[in-house]
């Protein structure tokens, strides 16, 4: 072998050991799938700033680092709920009440202020609160700080549409405690779902999962 | 001349390995940049290979700075562990986007980097790190941090010996 192929040889070899070293590590990493689920939260605020926030999260991911938390009533995934707050409802015996009924309009509650549905349906829980005075006192505040009278007012609406496997699994820990982690898990095995809307005259807020890893 | 040609091609080989080795973990890059009148001006680029043979090398530093960084990051390092080790299954992703009239925040992982951008009136701030850094450092903090603890035992059991001798 002469010194020129011996050389070009040599040069090869490194130049094959450094695109080795060079390959990106990610590709090495399990890599994630297309089936996984993200949760996604979009806030667009109507103010004349205009903010608009997006936040994109896995599920896997949110379920892998929630238990590395330890702060305040956040521990292992669980959030401890102060019993003052429960007073004395019984959330367990209230789900299994829900659970076991049949799909209709459990509560519909009709004010001035407030107009509050809840139904289950097809194995969701829905919750929608329509908030009348709100959007008074929104439109109220507007109108002092520019001036105007405005007579119509836009109503806040908040939309929660949970499965009741989530509601089940959150509840899943133990009379004082939400196991947010057992939630996630259990949203992830349901497939996309719109969670939360909410709509009223500051702010558009939704929240929902899909296997997208960027917003719409 | 052969020898010549042969050292050469000894020095251009090493050179090369070199090199890759030093940037096969990729670079942590910073720029930032402040617009208002007598703002600075920041920006450098570290391989991120020296970064955690930085840390290793301050592991025997006298004044133990490793370990006082470990102490005071111990609280988060579970949580920046576990992020760190999620974010290797995102290689590109984005995560955080927030706009509104003054400023444009985005958090993102491209090709395996963690990228910051914070786009502001009077500030523009770039942000990327290797994700494998991140887990690194965070690796290195724990390690010292054991240590930093291992040394106080064996300072305390010294001590006690010595006491009731």
């Amino acid at each position: 072998m002469n010194l020129s192929t011996r050389g070009f040889l040599n040069a090869a070899a490194t130049l094959a050991l450094a695109l080795f070293s060079l390959a990106p590590a990610a590709s090495l990493a399990q890599a994630a799938t297309d089936t996984d689920q993200w949760i996604h939260i979009r806030v667009i605020s109507r103010d004349a700033k205009g903010e608009v926030v997006r936040i994109n999260v896995p599920i896997e991911m949110a379920e892998k680092v929630l238990p590395a938390i330890n702060k305040d009533r956040l521990h292992d995934g669980k959030v401890r709920i102060d019993s003052a707050q429960v007073k004395d409802v019984d959330l367990h015996a209230i789900l299994d009440a829900v659970r076991t009924a049949r799909d209709g309009e459990y509560v519909t509650v009709q004010s001035n202020e407030n107009n509050v549905r809840v139904s289950k349906s097809n194995g969701m829980l829905y919750i929608i609160v329509t908030d009348k005075e709100h959007a008074k006192n929104a439109m109220a505040k507007e109108d002092a700080t520019k001036g105007t009278k405005t007579s119509e007012a836009v109503e806040s609406k908040v939309e929660i549409k949970v499965p009741m496997k989530v509601v089940d699994a959150l509840l899943s820990a133990g009379k004082d405690e939400l196991d947010v982690v057992a939630a996630l898990r259990a949203l992830s095995a349901h497939g996309d779902t719109e969670l939360v809307t909410v709509k009223d005259a500051e702010n558009d807020v939704r929240i929902w999962i899909d296997s997208k890893n960027a917003t719409e | 001349m052969l020898l010549l040609a042969k050292v050469a091609l000894g020095l251009g080989a090493t050179l090369a390995m070199t090199t890759a080795y030093v940037f096969h973990e990729g670079v942590v890059r910073v720029d930032v940049d402040e617009s208002r009148p007598g703002g600075s001006h920041v920006h450098f680029w570290v391989p991120a290979t020296a970064v955690s043979a930085g840390m290793r090398v301050a592991q025997f530093a006298p004044q133990h700075p490793l370990e006082q960084a470990a102490e005071q990051a111990k609280p988060y390092l579970p949580v920046i562990r576990a992020v760190a080790k999620e974010l290797q299954k995102y290689p590109n992703a984005e995560f955080i986007d927030v706009t509104d009239a003054e400023q444009h925040v985005h958090i993102a992982t491209v090709n395996g980097k963690l990228r910051i951008d914070v786009l502001g009136d009077d500030e523009i701030v770039h942000v990327q790190v290797p994700v494998e850094t991140l887990m690194d450092v965070a690796d290195r903090l724990e390690d010292a941090s054991r240590s930093a603890w291992a040394e106080e035992w064996h300072a305390r059991h010294a001590r006690h010996a010595f006491a009731t001798e």
